[in-house]
């Protein structure tokens, strides 16, 4: 069992308050990604969990058990760390039984289980040769050996991945998922990457400067952020904001108007909404060339042409950056005005407090036949 | 083939003349004694005050290593105990000192900063300067005239410049290796011992030989006041022997101080096998 709940986890250094009353359920088997920019407390939050770092008030329990003043080995975690922390004098068989030893077991156990370990993470012909002698991909396999070893009830990773290069980070990112599912231990994992959080996760938790931003599936953020926050923050390239005018709410939606053109969005409306300037989002790769529910002309900047997409950078005439992914190479030219169509289901609108109106959309269905085919 | 020198590490001729001179003028004046002394070991006694002096021995031998052993019959043991007192400080330096140095480089704790100061300022009285006071304390302890009273201090004034050397030397070493450990129910000690002792090893060296050289050196003032038995006097006191009451045996003086630096060399000789540089390599990523 691995189950992990936080209650109201709050810390302070100082008088800063890093974390702001975090409270999370992680249920068994469950792979929870930590993601958000630098210094938003993710790391903080899970060297917590781990038990590197006290919390400032607040409870940590482990399968209902309050482990705040435990020590991590009896908390029944492990942990990977972004630097490796390999011991550089012991062989890679060592460093792996290094937590075994720690526990005493008996010698034959140990070589069992850390051949065992070996095997999974195919360390096997490496066993007799130290730290130095490998590659960054093989460092991080023995660190994640290290941790597998013990069988703990809930793994942590902080940025196991961001030493690598890109191509090796594709590689353990599946080789990652494999190991959840062989597993099925409950994995934290700490990234800045969303390719990660959103390739690998169960569940994402988007921090912002301490604060939970959102908990939910990947796509579930993808398609229903429930504020800007979270909707610049995944998916790449950005998601392009737009300030609008609310001109009349009624039960299909609100209806705004941008630059003389007005369109209603169905999104589930509040009172006293008309007159206010609201927030409209709309993704790259929504936009299309032509003309749509709104359109809207720019001339791009800088475009770049990746054969897949082609994207295509502007700027709105009140100053927002305005992008554009566009399938295969798109028709468009750097100086020459593009005129692009926004659907009206595709949109996303916000509040003065960037808060999200929720979306009359089912984002299970939306995406329903692409993963039901998979 | 020898491979080009970095770009960095090239110098105009001029330059490589002008390091060599600075490097030969301060090596003369290091190294001109132990000449010296070598060729004075190598000359009768006679010739010693011959003039016009000469540097080149004439019909030099090794007798004065042979005769020295006669002369001051003890002075093996004088030899064997300084090299027992510098081994004994060593070790018990050590011991203390890697813990200590662990702490000082690891855990915040009130007085820390105090302390390291503190380290550093009693580093800045020489021995000699405590010496009467040193003295009525021995006496008071009744432990004048024995190993003990020039053991002590030497341990004392030795372990300030130790930890300051060794600590700078941990804090080198990635933290996330302790915190690894501890995640793994590692215990300090268990840390200690499995992770940082093997890491520092290169750092522990070079304080075992400040601290056994630092030892060899000092032993002579506090052999001097708090020993008077000649059973316990170390080499530099012991070599006062060759200085007879008509005459210094200068001959059998220098060979002797180079025989009685002979096991210090070994020992360090030994000692800086251990000095690898690089053993954190693939440790962490930087």
């Amino acid at each position: 069992m691995g189950q992990l709940k936080l209650d109201k986890i709050q810390k302070f250094y100082g008088d800063f308050e890093v974390l702001k009353s975090i409270g999370l359920e992680v249920k068994n088997g469950e792979f929870v990604v930590f993601v958000g920019p630098s210094g938003c407390g993710k790391s903080t939050l899970l060297r917590m969990i781990a038990g590197l770092d006290s919390t400032s008030t607040g409870d940590i329990l482990i399968d209902g058990v309050r482990v705040n003043d435990k020590p991590p080995v009896q908390r029944g975690i492990a942990m990977v760390f972004q630097s490796y922390a390999l011991y550089p004098h012991m062989t890679v068989f060592e460093n792996i039984a290094f937590p075994l030893r720690v526990e005493r077991l008996p010698e034959e156990t140990i070589r069992e289980k850390v051949e065992a370990v070996a095997k999974i993470l195919q360390l096997d012909k490496r066993l007799h040769q130290k730290p130095g002698m490998l590659s960054g991909g093989q460092r991080q396999r023995v660190a994640i050996g290290r941790a597998i070893v013990r069988e703990p009830k809930i793994f942590l990773f902080d940025e196991p991945l961001s030493n690598l290069d890109a191509a090796l980070r594709a590689d353990m990112r599946i080789e990652l998922s494999k190991l959840h599912q062989d597993l099925k231990a409950t994995m934290i994992y700490v990234t800045h990457d969303q390719v990660e959080a959103m390739t690998m996760a169960d569940r994402i938790v988007v921090l912002n400067a301490g604060e939970i931003a959102q908990v939910g599936a990947p796509l579930e953020l993808y398609h229903k952020p429930q504020n800007l926050f979270v909707a610049g923050f995944i998916g790449n390239p950005k998601m392009n904001f737009m300030p609008v005018t609310c001109t009349a709410t009624d039960e299909h939606g609100v209806t705004v108007s941008y630059a003389g053109q007005s369109v209603t969005l169905p999104v589930a409306a509040r009172p006293d909404l008309v007159g206010q300037t609201l927030t409209l989002g709309i993704r790259p790769e929504h936009l299309s060339l032509g003309s749509g529910d709104l359109t809207v002309t720019v001339t791009p900047s800088v475009i770049e042409r990746l054969g897949v997409n082609t994207v295509a950078y502007a700027a709105l005439p009140s100053g927002e950056n305005y992008c554009a992914l566009l399938p295969g190479s798109a028709p468009v030219r750097v100086g020459a005005p593009m005129q692009t169509g926004i659907r009206a289901t595709d949109c996303h609108l916000f509040d003065g407090k960037g808060q999200a109106f929720e979306r009359r959309v089912d984002w299970q269905t939306l995406d329903r036949p692409a993963v039901t085919a998979a | 083939m020898r491979e080009p020198a970095q770009l960095i590490n090239r110098y105009r001729w001029y330059e490589i003349v002008g390091i060599y001179c600075g490097i030969a003028v301060f090596l003369t004046f290091v190294l001109a004694p132990f000449v010296e002394g070598f060729l004075v070991s190598l000359k009768p006694l006679s010739q010693l005050f011959s003039s016009p002096y000469r540097f080149i021995p004439e019909n030099g031998s090794f007798e004065a290593y042979r005769t020295m052993w006669e002369s001051v019959p003890g002075f093996a043991r004088y030899i064997f105990n300084s090299f027992f007192i510098s081994t004994i400080v060593t070790t018990v330096v050590l011991c203390m000192v890697v813990p200590a140095a662990y702490a000082f480089a690891r855990f915040e704790f009130k007085g820390r900063g105090t302390l390291l100061a503190a380290f550093l300022a009693v580093n800045m009285f020489s021995g000699a300067v405590l010496l009467i006071p040193l003295f009525r304390l021995m006496r008071t302890l009744g432990v004048l005239n024995t190993y003990f009273a020039m053991i002590v201090p030497g341990v004392a004034f030795l372990i300030p410049s130790a930890i300051w050397l060794l600590r700078t030397y941990m804090m080198r070493i990635p933290r996330e290796l302790d915190e690894a450990a501890y995640v793994d129910g590692a215990s300090h000690f268990y840390t200690l011992r499995r992770v940082i002792l093997p890491i520092a090893m290169p750092g522990i060296t070079v304080v075992a030989i400040t601290t056994f050289i630092g030892s060899y050196a000092q032993q002579f003032i506090f052999a001097l006041t708090f020993n008077a038995k000649s059973e316990y006097m170390p080499l530099p006191v012991g070599l006062f022997a060759y200085f007879g009451r008509q005459e210094v045996v200068w001959n059998e003086l220098m060979a002797a101080s180079f025989v009685g630096i002979a096991p210090a060399m070994i020992v360090i000789f030994f000692l800086q096998r251990y000095l690898v540089s690089g053993l954190t390599a693939g440790a962490v990523k930087q």
